[in-house]
């Protein structure tokens, strides 16, 4: 593979199994007949991501975007198809799950950087960066289960663009806190882009936001990709595809 | 012969990943123990409890129980409910591990392998403690250390093993459907009661062909008879090695069952989790 490119999907598909109860998918581990019936979330994508480059995706909700994003995380496998990753992966995928509830917000960054592989020395460098950044002050020593929402938003966000990742996905997750707060994220995002070898993948319904990050958009609509290229006409094309839907 | 690239694979997460492991037991020990007062108090607790309880019911209840050999009820009771302190957490903790971390499974990117792993450990660590306390009864009692309790480090490894088999099987299959861990909850008092931990199978065992073999192939009565030969009976582990080799063939089939599992089940948990 070249190594420039960071992600590459080959006609990827992934299919869920929907079955009828859970008695129903406990059977299905034994026996092949139990029926279930099958979701195409993701339907024969390809597509490569370069290093450096910010790509936006845009669809409407169901249309595969998650599952695509789950899959470069590696948290879930395509059913056919091939998906290469190259890089340490940060994800800001639902920024309040992913703790462990019973530890502190330091306990829990330790937690996350092990987890990613990093060493105590390397994490203790970064702490104090993130408890600035996502403004917990005492908060950081509680445990988890007791943080608001939005304090366990900017926990992660905090840990994840702050623990120098080379692959960042961001879903949704500007929209955390208040104005102040998200000003800051927006620029961390774009201090983190700016900087040659990290490669931006960016999920939004927020054309503005999008337009600001990423020069590249990929479409996607039933889990099909309809479009892939540049941002302006990513753009145009998200639009037209969900005006059409609204005339009929 | 792809089972044996699975145990590789499986061999290799573990190798890569000591250092995530080990941290895992320790914080999974901490949050155990975590936001109560007392703490580490209660690891000792429960198990002094349940042995007073089994035991008054027992000897001052029932009037039954008696000296073994030399040592009274109370000790050869405690040489066995030792192990079985250690196998039921891990019977029902096994099952839940891969629910209980399932921030593991669907937030991030974790060999699922390594977490029976890393709550056996947190397990193993207690009930190591809880050993070295028994050796300091049996000495505080008149029997000093004998040469026969260094075999323990042999059962502790080889019952470490056998549920960590278990949990990597059990684990996998009821984050599929919730129905398997409650079928393990309801039938691990019935594992307690019938495999010896409380009284004393010899008898029954030598009766009867079905109770030789029950037994036999009983990996908690090997366990509990495995403490108890260091400590009351001063056996070697190899005098017996028709029941070595039963478990090792237990073994051999639940290492085949957890990796089927495994195999079958990696890429559909994340999914349904």
């Amino acid at each position: 593979m070249n190594n420039d490119v960071v992600i590459s999907f080959q006609n990827v598909s992934k299919e869920y199994k929907l079955y009828s109860s859970n008695r129903a998918r406990l059977l299905g581990i034994f026996f092949k007949r139990v029926p279930y019936k099958k979701k195409l979330a993701v339907n024969d994508v390809s597509f490569t991501v370069k290093r450096g480059e910010s790509v936006a995706l845009f669809g409407k909700n169901g249309a595969g975007k998650s599952t695509i994003l789950k899959m470069i995380t590696g948290v879930t496998y395509p059913t056919t198809g091939e998906i290469r990753v190259n890089g340490r992966v940060s994800a800001l995928l639902e920024l309040t799950s992913g703790f462990d509830q019973e530890f502190s917000g330091r306990e829990n960054i330790y937690l996350k950087g092990h987890i990613l592989g990093l060493k105590d020395s390397e994490i203790s460098a970064l702490e104090e960066e993130i408890i600035e950044f996502s403004e917990l002050e005492e908060y950081i020593d509680q445990p988890v289960r007791t943080y608001s929402s939005g304090m366990k938003s900017r926990l992660g966000f905090a840990i994840n663009v702050n623990i120098r990742p080379e692959i960042l996905i961001v879903d949704e997750a500007l929209s955390v806190g208040d104005a102040d707060f998200k000003n800051k994220c927006k620029e961390k995002v774009n201090e983190i882009i700016n900087n040659e070898n990290v490669t931006l993948l960016f999920v939004t319904h927020q054309k503005s936001v999008a337009e600001e990050f990423c020069k590249r958009g990929i479409v996607l609509k039933k889990g099909k990709l309809k479009f892939d290229g540049e941002i302006n006409e990513a753009i145009e094309k998200y639009v037209s595809i969900y005006k059409k839907k609204k005339n009929k | 012969m792809s089972y044996i690239n699975l145990l590789k694979e499986n061999l290799k997460e573990h190798k890569d990943n000591y250092v995530q492991i080990f941290r895992l037991s320790i914080a999974d020990l901490k949050k155990t123990y975590h936001g109560a007062a007392l703490g580490w108090f209660w690891a000792i607790v429960k198990p002094v409890v349940s042995i007073f309880v089994y035991w008054f019911a027992i000897e001052i209840g029932l009037r039954k129980g008696g000296d073994v050999g030399d040592y009274p009820f109370i000790l050869w009771l405690i040489a066995g409910m030792v192990p079985w302190f250690y196998m039921n957490e891990l019977i029902t903790g096994g099952t839940e591990c891969i629910r209980k971390y399932s921030y593991l499974v669907t937030k991030m990117k974790y060999p699922i392998m390594t977490i029976p792993t890393f709550t056996n450990i947190s397990k193993f660590l207690v009930n190591a403690i809880l050993v070295v306390v028994v050796v300091l009864i049996f000495w505080i009692c008149g029997y000093p250390p004998s040469i026969y309790l260094l075999q323990l480090p042999f059962y502790m490894i080889l019952m470490f093993l056998f549920f960590n088999a278990w949990g990597l099987f059990a684990g996998m299959v009821s984050a599929i459907g919730k129905d398997f861990s409650n079928l393990v909850k309801s039938f691990v008092t019935a594992v307690f009661w019938l495999s010896g931990v409380l009284w004393d199978v010899e008898k029954l065992a030598h009766s009867n062909l079905f109770f030789k073999i029950f037994f036999m192939i009983n990996p908690i009565t090997y366990f509990c008879y495995g403490f108890r030969n260091c400590f009351v009976y001063k056996k070697w582990f190899f005098e017996d090695i028709e029941s070595l080799c039963c478990i090792l063939g237990l073994y051999l089939i639940l290492g085949f069952l957890s990796l089927w599992a495994y195999k079958k089940l990696r890429k559909e948990i994340p999914d349904v989790l």
